[in-house]
């Protein structure tokens, strides 16, 4: 099952910090469960038209930060992970998507009440089709 | 150098190139590193096919010492030659031949020459080999001249303007087709090119030079990581009128808010910088089009 990839190779963002963060959110979402098998790095470079050196340097720096790890010879699988990690995993992707919020309000000059309002308002507000 | 290295593709110490009155390069010292695209940026003019045409030995340096697989290019061998792949900007082709005579002329030439790779390039970069290598317009001549360097399996190969004449699905599949041969070659590849945006697909490595010296010879990656653009708002009074930060490579500035662009690979810097200019700080990564600009204008900054 391969994840779902999609890399931006013109935002400037290192396509190594988009495959790594990228697995990172599906992980936290749950869509690649603990223990679930990532593809090799020849197929997932061919799949996304990357360079090898790319992928491999994204698996790695998972492999070492404890995310992934290598098992049965040489597939990377998910590690399990304890509640209290599974948790971090989830809000981190938030917690930098608002420093960007938090950014803009400043520079808006909006009141952190007012800016509180509007995030509540947001996680209420039912998504449109 | 004293200990030539069979593992480095290419590698130059202290090599210059006149022609005539006009110095093509000066004085660049750098090894390329083994596996990887490379891509080799400059504006026209800087040297770059000088420097290609040096590593595939059709040029010899004026001084300084280049090394292709850790031979002086002037005593580069056939066996060695057979390892390297050269992709002209402009191919000097047979005229009078087909594309189908001349891939075999090629052919002829090479042990290793891969006919299934051939007949998938041709069908890939749409390449109908009964045409006449005359009545070929630019695009379909480009073509051609990829296929002839690439069927061999090089090493080494040396890519100078390779789709300026192509068409984008063209050119994205003549990258798939680079990507393929890195993974099952092992390949080193040196591209130059202007169309970056195409380059930074696949590139990995970056060297730049300008007016003929090297000014950058770093992994992609670093260069993303440093080069940034910073949006700074004043928290507090008037932001200067300039910033003397020696990392500012550019800066618009303005009372309330300034745009900067920056090389910093010093992850506290936009933090300090905040504290320092009383401002907010929100930094954005550069692709490698915005990058060009501030890679090739290095030299004068620092002279």
């Amino acid at each position: 099952m391969p994840p779902l990839l999609s890399i931006d190779l013109h935002n400037g963002v290192p396509a190594y910090r988009q495959i790594m963060d990228q697995i990172k959110l599906q992980i936290a979402t749950g869509l690649l469960p603990a223990g679930a098998e990532l593809p090799s790095t020849r197929t997932l470079s061919a799949e996304l038209a990357l360079n090898p050196m790319t992928v491999s340097k994204a698996y790695g720096l998972l492999e070492r930060d404890g995310i992934l790890e290598r098992r049965r010879g040489q597939t990377l699988t998910v590690r399990a992970v304890s509640d209290s990690e599974a948790q971090t995993g989830r809000t981190e992707p938030l917690r930098q998507h608002l420093a960007a919020a938090a950014a803009l309000a400043r520079q808006l000059d909006i009141p952190p009440a007012e800016a509180l309002r509007i995030f509540k308002a947001a996680l209420h507000e039912k998504p449109s089709a | 150098m004293n200990t030539p290295d069979t593992s480095t593709p290419f590698a130059a110490q202290s090599l210059s190139k006149s022609y005539g009155a006009h110095t093509a390069l000066s004085d660049v010292s750098l090894a390329l590193p083994a596996g990887r695209v490379i891509g080799l940026l400059g504006r026209n003019g800087a040297g770059k096919s000088t420097l290609l045409n040096i590593a595939s030995g059709f040029t010899l340096p004026s001084s300084g010492d280049a090394l292709t697989f850790g031979t002086p290019v002037a005593r580069l061998d056939t066996p060695q030659l057979t390892r390297l792949g050269v992709v002209q900007q402009e191919a000097r082709l047979l005229e009078w031949m087909t594309v189908r005579q001349h891939l075999d002329f090629n052919a002829s030439f090479y042990p290793g020459w891969d006919r299934s790779l051939e007949s998938r390039l041709l069908e890939s970069l749409e390449v109908d080999p009964k045409r006449k290598i005359v009545q070929l317009s630019p695009g379909e001549r480009q073509k051609v001249g990829i296929l002839l360097g690439v069927c061999h399996h090089p090493a080494l190969l040396l890519l100078d303007e390779p789709m300026s004449a192509l068409d984008p699905i063209i050119r994205a599949r003549l990258l798939d087709a680079l990507l393929e041969r890195l993974r099952d070659d092992g390949c080193t590849v040196v591209i130059s090119s202007h169309i970056l945006n195409d380059v930074e697909k696949i590139v990995d490595w970056v060297v730049a030079l300008d007016a003929g010296q090297l000014v950058e010879n770093s992994p992609f990656d670093a260069l993303q990581e440093s080069f940034a653009e910073w949006t700074v708002t004043s928290l507090n009074g008037a932001l200067p009128a300039r910033f003397p930060e020696p990392f500012v490579l550019s800066q618009q500035p303005g009372e309330r808010l300034a745009r900067l662009r920056v090389r910093t690979s010093d992850a506290d810097a936009a933090a300090r910088f905040a504290a320092t200019h009383h401002a907010q700080v929100q930094s954005r990564p550069l692709n490698l089009d915005e990058m060009f600009p501030l890679l090739t204008r290095q030299q004068k900054a620092r002279s």
